[in-house]
């Protein structure tokens, strides 16, 4: 293959029923985590026909040495000299001379890139751009590299030519590619520094993490980085590199909000703070203790992707029919026989298969490597001397909600004494003995969530909105994200959305309207069958990296914003429902999965460091594709990532399970289930159960192991009906008003806490920018009684237009007339705030219910503008 | 230089500026040793008086009082050459006009950028001059960055350095265009002098940067030397 190898562990052209026979009971030895290995990670950041470019840097570094008059070799100049050419090509970068400036660019991204002339290993060269980069931003490259970001971004040669362009190649982000490069390396640096416990440099690490999560000028880089996103998605910027701007937001996001650690401590700070028991449990560490079940064997049926792919219908608003329920209308009891039996029907052979869950093959090869994966199978007697500490018990401790409570309690009442006591769940007079006892037994479980605090504490709000103001918000880097970019929130999850698109391996080269290869493809299209292999190869793996970070992003920035404010996690997954998240994520399943997990996208030897230090081999020659590692790592990481968001979008949300039903996930995920990793097996185990009840009892009747394995594995609601559905909320006609009364909650919240703060940006700009130096402390302390006055003030000139409309029809109050200008001057004119102590010393029940009715005419009327 | 016996007296000197006060009465007060001094605004105040006793003993300025916080220390000291170098922008505005320095430029190999906007521009001398303080000031005294004067976090302390950096080009344009109104300035104040060295001590500029020539013995280069 014209000196190509193909490192090949999957095959993945041919069936897998034979070629993977042996794979197949294999586990992944993938541990997840925040992002791979630092080398990979900043591999990544390069295409492979960014190739040319590294020599350029070189190229600038030694121009600019022998402008200083100094050997072109860093390693043997002193510190002191070290941060003076440093400095000196920072004032390099502020002149007017575009060519001058991108030298002094590219020489600092020599630097960052950790001279890697004059190494001889790859730790080499990561120890010496470790200790550059640290030099770098203590110097305030950061921040010159941020201004210099700006000024390409509003370049609008380069966008007016890469907009005329029939084909935007690499060459017309030549100037962006230096600098994000440059921003991305410092960032990734830092995120690998902040995993080392004792770092030398913690003191330029907070100082980092500070910058970054604080707006830098007027903009937090975040929101300059979904700009930018959103610029090229509209079509106006066609140039801009997307994988480096996806990558360096994802990081500099994870830098600031922090990973899985800081989500787990934050988690619990504030479940402390609400006076809720600390959470012992980790999903991370459960899941890695758990045992991949073996894939469905009725999975081989649809095992290759569909033949005729069926199109996914665009629904817009999900049009529940009745057809969509649970199909038996058997009753309980008969269903349950059926099931029974149903489980008796299988196939003898599955039964052990799916208990093998338990096994350990590491034992059995240590037993016996002589037996083959069949044989080791069929054998019980392995299954037997399991170590008994692996799962002695169910994986998770069952969880119990209030509601559930509630419901349990009323529907005993009304059995046994004949009548309902909403909200109570105190009483238990009149309820016979084991009933009692399984109400302890659920409060024993019960769960009490952070949303669910929040939720109740904006109730209250709504309720009491004078007497019950708003605490004072914390400020942390989360709420900081949040507030910069709720304004134009829809349009960043559209445009992530799109790229995700465009990047995922099923869509096909029909989605014109964003081609997310420009910064993949070089300027000459490949002559040779290897260059174009090299490109073939270089385009897979561009999109592998774009759908890892796009998904990274979505998934931090949820989990974040749920533990910060529920409703915040509640807008955002809202706006990805209405892009139509879930069909695109089902859409990207809807692949080989195996083929996908397995790919080998990588040539090891073009990959920074590599393809820089040391002798280079012709090109041409023995070019080895793949790895050896049996899996890639990203794309699993990807597949989990998008599980994930799946899962956080649908849960307890029915109106979304059942765009699963409709979208006809089940046998999507199904196949998903094929991977032998036990943490993506478990979300998509999840996603199963929670659909479970409206798959119908055919579904659950052939898919036995999957049911057995959802209950092995994933945690248990008590007295939660899962898979057969008698439960109450499930009825599809409260979906839509399920959908609505949400949004209604977090438009309140968004417009009591955010609102008054972007409609005073709006009108004047000037002072916001001015109080913003004040870090926005002023405007939330008054967050409540600005809401409100703002809505009255709409609400008032509401209805002063209504007056001019219905002038004869309506007749104006005598105290109206009386009095009306005394108001216009004390309302309109002053516009003093109202002191609204005033009406509380004279409590004048009339008033107050007047403006609280105001409020909610209000509401409704932004609601429908 | 320590003066106990006057330590009553100095109880009851107020040290302000009232309205109304001449030009030669203007900060005419007698000196007070830095322990004493018990404002929250000390350093300023020391900084400040030794820049009046003499503003060309650059050594004794820039030394650092025992237990000074040293982020706290640079920047009040860039903080008051900010505030000096208004001086010389005032003195530029007779001479230097947008119609005859088109751009920001020393040397002719070097023009720069005005960084005061969200993004860079190519802005006439005077504007840079005018930008570039006014965006120090707001800096120098935003609440977010530097909201207390008694101890500054590191973050901020790394933002001195660029302010420092754009500041120097209105000594080089106003040395190299301007040269009257520089050495004018200069004779006066030092200030050039005192900012080369302050950089130069600080690590905040490279020293090939600093092309303002200026003789270790703090006098003045004359017209003849360039």
């Amino acid at each position: 293959m014209d000196g190509l190898t193909i490192n090949s562990f999957f095959d993945n052209d041919g069936g897998f029923d034979s070629a993977n026979g042996a794979n197949e009971f294999v586990d992944l030895e993938f541990t997840y985590a925040d992002a791979d290995t630092h080398l990979n990670e900043i591999a990544e950041l390069y295409s492979y026909t960014e190739h040319n470019e590294f020599q350029l840097n070189v190229k600038a570094f030694e121009d600019q040495m022998e402008m200083y008059k100094l050997k072109p070799l860093w390693q043997q100049l002193s510190k002191e000299q070290h941060i003076s050419i440093i400095l000196k090509l920072i004032d390099q970068l502020e002149v007017l001379d575009n060519t001058m400036r991108m030298k002094a660019a590219r020489t600092l991204l020599y630097l960052a890139q950790g001279c890697w002339v004059e190494v001889q290993s790859d730790e080499e060269q990561q120890s010496l751009s470790r200790y550059n980069v640290m030099l770098l931003y203590r110097s305030g490259v950061f921040q010159a590299f941020i201004e210099l970001l700006n000024l390409e971004i509003e370049n609008a040669t380069t966008a007016n030519v890469a907009i005329r362009k029939i084909a935007v190649s690499l060459a017309d982000s030549v100037d962006l590619r230096v600098i994000l490069s440059v921003l991305y390396i410092i960032t990734e640096v830092m995120r690998a520094e902040k995993e080392i416990s004792e770092s030398e440099y913690k003191d330029l690490l907070e100082a980092f993490v500070q910058e970054i999560s604080q707006p830098i000028g007027d903009e937090l880089l975040a929101v300059k980085l979904l700009g930018m996103i959103t610029r090229f998605c509209s079509g106006s910027a066609p140039h801009f590199p997307m994988k480096k701007v996806l990558l360096l937001l994802w990081k500099i996001s994870l830098v600031s909000l922090g990973g899985t650690d800081t989500l787990k401590r934050l988690k619990n700070e504030y479940r402390v703070r609400e006076g809720l028991p600390v959470i012992t449990e980790d999903t991370l560490e459960v899941s890695k203790t758990m045992r991949a079940s073996s894939p469905p064997p009725t999975a081989g049926n649809d095992d290759n992707i569909p033949k005729r792919s069926r199109p996914f219908r665009r629904v817009r608003n999900i049009v529940i029919s009745e057809s969509l329920m649970k199909q038996s209308s058997l009753d309980e009891q008969e269903q349950l026989g059926m099931e029974l039996e149903a489980q008796n029907a299988e196939n003898e052979d599955d039964i052990p298969d799916y208990y093998r869950q338990l096994d350990d093959p590491m034992n059995g090869d240590k037993n016996g490597s002589a037996l083959n994966e069949t044989e080791f199978h069929k054998q019980p007697s392995i299954a037997a001397s399991i170590p008994p500490s692996q799962h002695p018990t169910l994986p998770w401790a069952p969880k119990v909600r209030q509601k559930d409570i509630y419901q349990f309690m009323d529907i005993s009442r009304r059995k046994f004494i004949g009548y309902s006591l909403p909200d109570n769940c105190e009483t238990t007079a009149g309820l016979p003995k084991p009933i009692c006892e399984g109400i302890n037994i659920l409060k024993r479980h019960l769960y009490t969530s952070l949303a669910d605090v929040q939720i109740k504490r904006e109730e209250e709000i709504t309720r009491n909105p004078l007497t019950k103001g708003e605490d004072e918000v914390p400020i942390n880097p989360t709420e900081i994200l949040y507030q910069a970019i709720l304004p134009n929130l829809p349009q960043y999850m559209i445009s992530l959305l799109k790229i995700l698109l465009a990047a995922a391996p099923t869509s096909k080269a029909k989605t014109e309207s964003i081609n997310i290869m420009a910064d993949v493809l070089p300027e000459d299209m490949p002559m040779t069958v290897t260059q174009s292999t090299k490109l073939g190869i270089d385009v897979s793996r561009h999109k592998e990296i774009i759908v890892k970070a796009v998904s990274a992003i979505l998934l931090l920035y949820l989990k974040h914003f749920k533990i910060n404010h529920v409703y915040q996690f509640e807008f955002m997954s809202q706006h990805l429902v209405f892009a139509n998240c879930i069909p695109l994520v089902l859409k990207f399943f809807n692949q080989s999965i195996m083929t996908y997990v397995g790919s080998k996208n990588i040539i090891p030897i073009m990959d920074f460091p590599s393809c820089v230090i040391g002798e280079q081999p012709e090109l041409t020659s023995d070019l080895v594709i793949g790895d050896s590692e049996p899996y890639s790592w990203r794309n699993i990481f990807s597949c989990i990532n998008l599980l994930r968001i799946l899962n956080k979008l649908t849960k307890w949300k029915n109106s979304r399970i059942m765009m699963l039903v409709v979208f006809k996930s089940a046998p999507i995920l199904k196949r998903t289930l094929k991977v032998r990793h036990a943490m993506m097996q478990l979300y998509v185990l999840k996603l199963l159960k929670m659909q479970t009840k409206y798959l119908g009892r055919q579904w659950r009747k052939t898919n036995m192991k999957i049911i057995s394995a959802i209950y092995g594995k994933v945690r248990h609601h008590l007295n939660s009906d899962w898979a057969f559905g008698n439960d109450l909320d499930a009825r599809p006609w409260d979906f839509q008003a399920e959908e609505c009364t949400l949004r209604t909650c977090v438009d309140r919240f968004n417009n009591r806490r955010y609102f008054s703060q972007i409609s005073n940006a709006v009108r004047f700009p000037d002072q916001t920018n001015l109080s913003n130096q004040n870090t926005g402390l002023n405007s939330i302390d008054n967050g409540v009684f600005n809401g409100i006055e703002n809505e009255l003030n709409i609400n008032n000139i509401l209805n002063s237009e209504n007056l001019i409309e219905n002038d004869d029809a309506f007749d104006l109050t005598k105290e109206f007339k009386n009095n009306y200008e005394t108001w216009l001057k004390e309302e309109v004119y002053c516009a003093n705030p109202i002191d609204w102590n005033e009406i509380l010393k004279e409590p004048n029940l009339i008033l107050i219910n007047e403006i609280k009715n105001s409020i909610h005419y209000s509401t409704y009327f932004m609601k429908s503008g | 230089m320590v003066m106990e016996a006057q330590s009553q007296q100095t109880q009851q000197i107020l040290r302000r500026n009232r309205p109304g006060t001449s030009a030669k009465e203007f900060c005419q007060w007698p000196d007070e040793n830095f322990e004493e001094m018990d404002s929250t605004l000390v350093v300023q105040q020391y900084i400040q008086q030794l820049i009046r006793k003499d503003p060309s003993n650059v050594e004794k300025l820039l030394t650092m009082p025992d237990g000074q916080d040293e982020g706290v220390w640079k920047y009040e000291h860039l903080r008051q050459f900010c505030m000096e170098l208004n001086g010389l922008a005032v003195k530029l505005q007779t001479q230097c006009f947008p119609a005859t320095c088109t751009q920001m430029t020393a040397t002719e190999q070097w023009i720069f950028l005005c960084a005061a906007h969200k993004t860079p521009k190519e802005c006439p001398a005077i504007d840079y001059t005018r930008h570039t303080l006014d965006g120090a000031a707001c800096l120098l005294n935003s609440n977010k960055y530097f909201p207390s004067r008694v101890s500054i976090k590191e973050s901020s302390v790394l933002k001195l350095g660029s302010v420092c950096r754009r500041v120097y080009r209105i000594f080089s344009h106003a040395y190299f265009h301007h040269r009257r109104i520089f050495n004018e300035f200069e004779e006066q104040t030092f200030l050039c002098l005192r900012f080369t060295h302050f950089v130069t001590k600080y690590n905040l500029m490279s020293k090939d940067n600093l092309i303002v020539p200026i003789s270790d013995a703090g006098e003045i280069p004359g017209e003849s030397e360039a």
